[in-house]
């Protein structure tokens, strides 16, 4: 799908708004499918989760336990478990499926727990707070294996590579940087000359490119062992929160952002163009998911909206 | 994927403890193909499988009726199956995934080691070489069990009769050492009298000898991991190194044709002309000083490496050498003898066990790479002087200053392709067990009496790994313990009064019995502690800190 020029892609099928879900008392802050595509979890500062089946997103659990709101959530790998990083400090290990208990309390960083990722394997899970470290814990135990003082500044993002064996890391302090996930050292750092803040990072699928958001609007695509970014992003708005972004792969190559704008906006991963903006949310759209199978998106909204919708294309 | 940003300039042997690994009195180990998993053979005869990415305990396998030693272990090719040989003279068949045992073999002798069909993932068949018998072929489907010729001479009196459960009569053997060749077609044999003898194994034959320098008795013989190099430990206190002629694949096929081409008259010259062309010597490698005799040779996983132990009681000492012959390191650990010895296949990672049943785990010294944290500076051996360009420090109007985007922006970036990993055999066709499930065992809710009274159980029990493994995730009761060490971490982390203690130090600590009762009442102090008082958390972990 990648090399050559002279196939014509198929032409674009626009996404369209097919439901919303109101469950959450305030704003959502985290949206994502499970990698199995038979759940959506959300997360929210009203400190609870939701769990909703997919396809017909109804909801199936509420997990009820944070102290706090809940920033970010991750799923493992077999679709088991789901990790929440929360403002009262501590990450939680919830079975997803029936009782639905929580499994794990860990506990250990000081201050605000704002993004979590489990690796492939689903042994170690790795988060990221504003007392400026990441902290990487074993799932069985639920015992911490390492803490990396990371950055200067909150950690906004964390994430495993493919094979588990790198973590990269975004913080407000506009480094991007990248660790060795066996030893804690850090293998590179990416900054860029005028150093805006780092609200996002992700490995892209093959583990070699890192997707950056950063908060002057722009997403930027870089080749990590390089240190040169290959794509820029822009047309959005993020100058304030975090918000996520993802690949879509399903149909077609393209990246898929959240906005302050309230809309959720689709651009061609190879040709940097905006392929579609999706409007409805009424507050800023702070998290997308894909599906992993399905050309779904899922969107969640800041306290004006406080709804998750759901996005298809035919 | 990550290579390129790793220096290459580290060598790659270990040359530190990194850690320790405790469950049990382990006597012998094993790394799966891949290394994630490690397998570790007790003294109860248990066996239990460490995450080797997380350094806890994944799994236990435990038999009721085996509770004598274990005297080896072994993986099968993709991670499904490990058999264990044990000192109540049986052989355990264990199916990783389920926990389950599959088969129990009982022997006539105590088997020193066993191993697996190297072929297949599911073998039916194993290797083992019994205390006072020669080596011998176990199927175990039929539970029969075929002796090993060990000297040519037997050959001399026509192939020896395939015998069934028939116990060696004679004098009694000195152990005699064997393993498969890399797809399982012939076995190698080393015996007392220092020959090594290359027998296929399905018609008893013997079909190749080559005799060693020296003639001592071969106690280990072992392959590297791609099969072209065969290293045998021999009682003159050497280690050999020959490089395997023949093919990998059907050696058989390529050892029947030599056979045919060597003129010789059958018997001893002709094994020992086709022996000649099957392997060849390579390298010799003994202390000349200190003379030492060698344990647990064997290769690193990529075979550039040989490490040997030294089987001195009192000392814990590994030698490094490169395969050419250069002695690079020589690894001492504390004052216990060293009995088994593993590389880690794909890591410059070694796992050693000593006599007290540590397991210690070497890896490399990490020191920072300084420019991977400032991107713009490069790293220099020595000073370099610096020239300056004749306009680098003039003032140059604004225009000129924006630096030319040089990224081709247009080229197409593939995201999706992975490539092909270097582990995979051209003949994989089955799914390889590289992980066992990490399930959280499940906490229970905490209260502050439950915390000091199960708390001395926690801290007494000396391990690394998850503290309660042997109740295997039954019994979560402890586990809200596991964070409080961690507590006093972040303590030392913002207060920066005292180095901060690895999680292991924090665990020794904890054992010596004095925090157990601090930490619940730390638990306490920082749960009613409102969040708002956030910027005064620091003054209040500092004081929790003075002890």
């Amino acid at each position: 799908m990648a090399s050559s020029g002279s196939q014509q892609p198929p032409p674009y099928k626009p996404y369209r708004h097919i439901r919303t879900l109101r469950a959450h008392e305030r704003a959502v802050s985290c949206v994502k499918f499970s990698n199995d595509g038979t759940l959506l979890a959300s997360a929210s500062l009203d400190k609870t989760l939701i769990l909703w089946s997919s396809p017909d997103f109804s909801l199936v659990h509420r997990l009820i336990g944070h102290s706090d709101g809940v920033s970010d959530l991750a799923w493992s790998s077999d679709s088991h478990y789901i990790c929440s990083a929360s403002d009262d400090r501590t990450l939680r290990i919830w079975d997803a499926r029936a009782p639905f208990d929580c499994l794990k309390i860990l506990k250990g960083h000081s201050d605000i727990v704002f993004c979590v990722n489990f690796n492939p394997q689903s042994n170690l899970i790795v988060s990221g707070s504003f007392d400026e470290t990441i902290r990487i814990w074993e799932v069985k135990t639920g015992k911490g294996v390492r803490v990396i003082r990371a950055h200067s500044m909150p950690v906004t993002s964390v994430h495993f590579n493919r094979d588990g064996s790198l973590i990269v890391s975004g913080s407000h302090d506009g480094s991007c940087k990248i660790w060795e996930a066996s030893s804690g050292t850090c293998l590179k750092t990416l900054i860029d000359d005028k150093n805006p803040a780092v609200s996002f990072v992700k490995f892209s699928p093959n583990g070699k490119f890192i997707l950056v958001a950063t908060l002057d609007s722009t997403l930027k695509l870089w080749n990590y062992s390089t240190g040169k970014f290959l794509k820029i992003y822009s047309g959005h708005t993020n100058k304030v929160y975090c918000i996520t972004s993802t690949f879509s792969v399903t149909n077609g190559k393209y990246i898929v952002s959240g906005s302050e704008d309230k809309c959720v906006y689709l651009w061609d991963l190879q040709q940097k163009t905006m392929v579609q903006k999706l409007e409805s949310h009424t507050d800023t759209v702070i998290s997308v998911t894909c599906h992993p199978t399905e050309n779904k998106i899922a969107s969640a909204g800041l306290d004006g909206d406080r709804s998750i919708r759901i996005w298809h294309q035919d | 994927m990550n290579a390129p940003i790793i220096d290459p300039l580290q060598g790659d042997f270990p040359e530190v403890i990194e850690e320790y690994l405790h469950h049990g009195v382990t006597k012998c180990i094993a790394f799966n193909r891949r290394g994630t998993l490690l397998a570790a053979g007790c003294t109860d005869g248990s066996c239990v499988i460490w995450d080797f990415e997380t350094r806890g305990v994944a799994k236990e396998l435990r038999d009721k009726d085996c509770i004598a030693a274990i005297t080896s272990i072994c993986w099968s090719k993709y991670g499904h199956r490990i058999l264990v040989s044990s000192a109540d003279k049986s052989l355990i068949l264990w199916d990783v995934a389920s926990g389950e045992k599959i088969t129990r073999i009982t022997l006539h002798h105590t088997p020193l080691l066993a191993r697996l069909h190297p072929g297949s993932s599911t073998p039916s068949l194993c290797l083992t070489c019994p205390l006072s018998s020669a080596p011998m072929i176990v199927d175990f489907n039929t539970g029969n069990t075929t002796v090993l010729p060990v000297t040519v001479s037997e050959v001399d009196s026509g192939p020896a009769p395939p015998s069934r459960n028939k116990p060696s009569d004679g004098p009694p053997y000195t152990p005699t050492a064997a393993c498969f060749n890399k797809f399982g077609d012939l076995v190698y044999v080393g015996n007392s009298k220092g020959e090594i003898l290359i027998i296929d194994h399905k018609s008893i034959q013997v079909h190749a000898m080559v005799p060693t320098p020296a003639g001592a008795v071969i106690k280990n013989i072992v392959f590297s991991r791609d099969g072209q190099y065969l290293l045998t430990n021999s009682n003159d206190r050497t280690i050999r190194i020959y490089e395997n002629l023949l093919p990998l694949k059907d050696g058989l096929t390529a050892l029947g044709d030599l056979n045919k081409t060597v003129d010789e008259v059958a018997g001893v010259e002709k094994m020992k002309a086709v022996g000649s062309k099957c392997l060849a010597l390579f390298r010799e490698f003994q202390d000349t000083i200190t003379k030492v005799h060698w344990k647990a040779p064997c290769f690193s996983g990529d075979g550039e490496w040989l490490i040997g132990g030294s089987a001195s009681k009192g000392e814990h000492k590994i030698y490094i050498w490169d395969r050419v012959g250069h002695l690079v390191k020589i690894l001492e650990g504390p004052k216990e003898a060293l009995i088994d010895l593993a590389w880690h296949p794909v890591h410059p990672i070694i796992v050693s066990v000593s006599l007290t049943g540590m397991v210690y785990v070497w890896a490399k010294d990490h020191t920072e790479n300084w420019s991977a944290f400032a991107p713009d500076f490069k790293e220099l051996e020595e000073n370099e002087e610096y020239v300056e360009r004749e306009d680098e420090f003039d003032l140059i109007p604004e225009a000129e200053k924006v630096k030319e985007s040089d990224i081709n922006e247009d080229g197409d970036v593939d995201i999706v392709t992975v490539e092909k990993d270097a582990f995979s055999d051209s003949d994989m066709s089955q799914e390889e067990l590289c992980f066992l499930p990490a399930n959280p065992c499940p906490d229970v809710p905490e209260q502050q009496d439950k915390c000091v009274g199960s708390s001395s159980k926690l801290m007494g029990s000396n391990n690394s790994g998850s503290p309660l493994s042997e109740e295997a995730g039954q019994n979560g009761q402890a586990m809200n313990h596991a964070s409080s060490p961690l507590e006093e971490d972040t303590g030392g982390t913002r207060m920066k009064r005292k180095r901060k203690p690895s999680e292991k130090g924090l665990e020794l600590q904890a054992e010596k019995g004095r925090k157990p009762l601090k930490s619940s009442g730390r638990l306490s102090k920082t749960r009613s502690k409102p969040v708002a008082d956030r910027d005064i958390s620091n003054g209040i972990y500092g004081d929790d800190i003075s002890d």
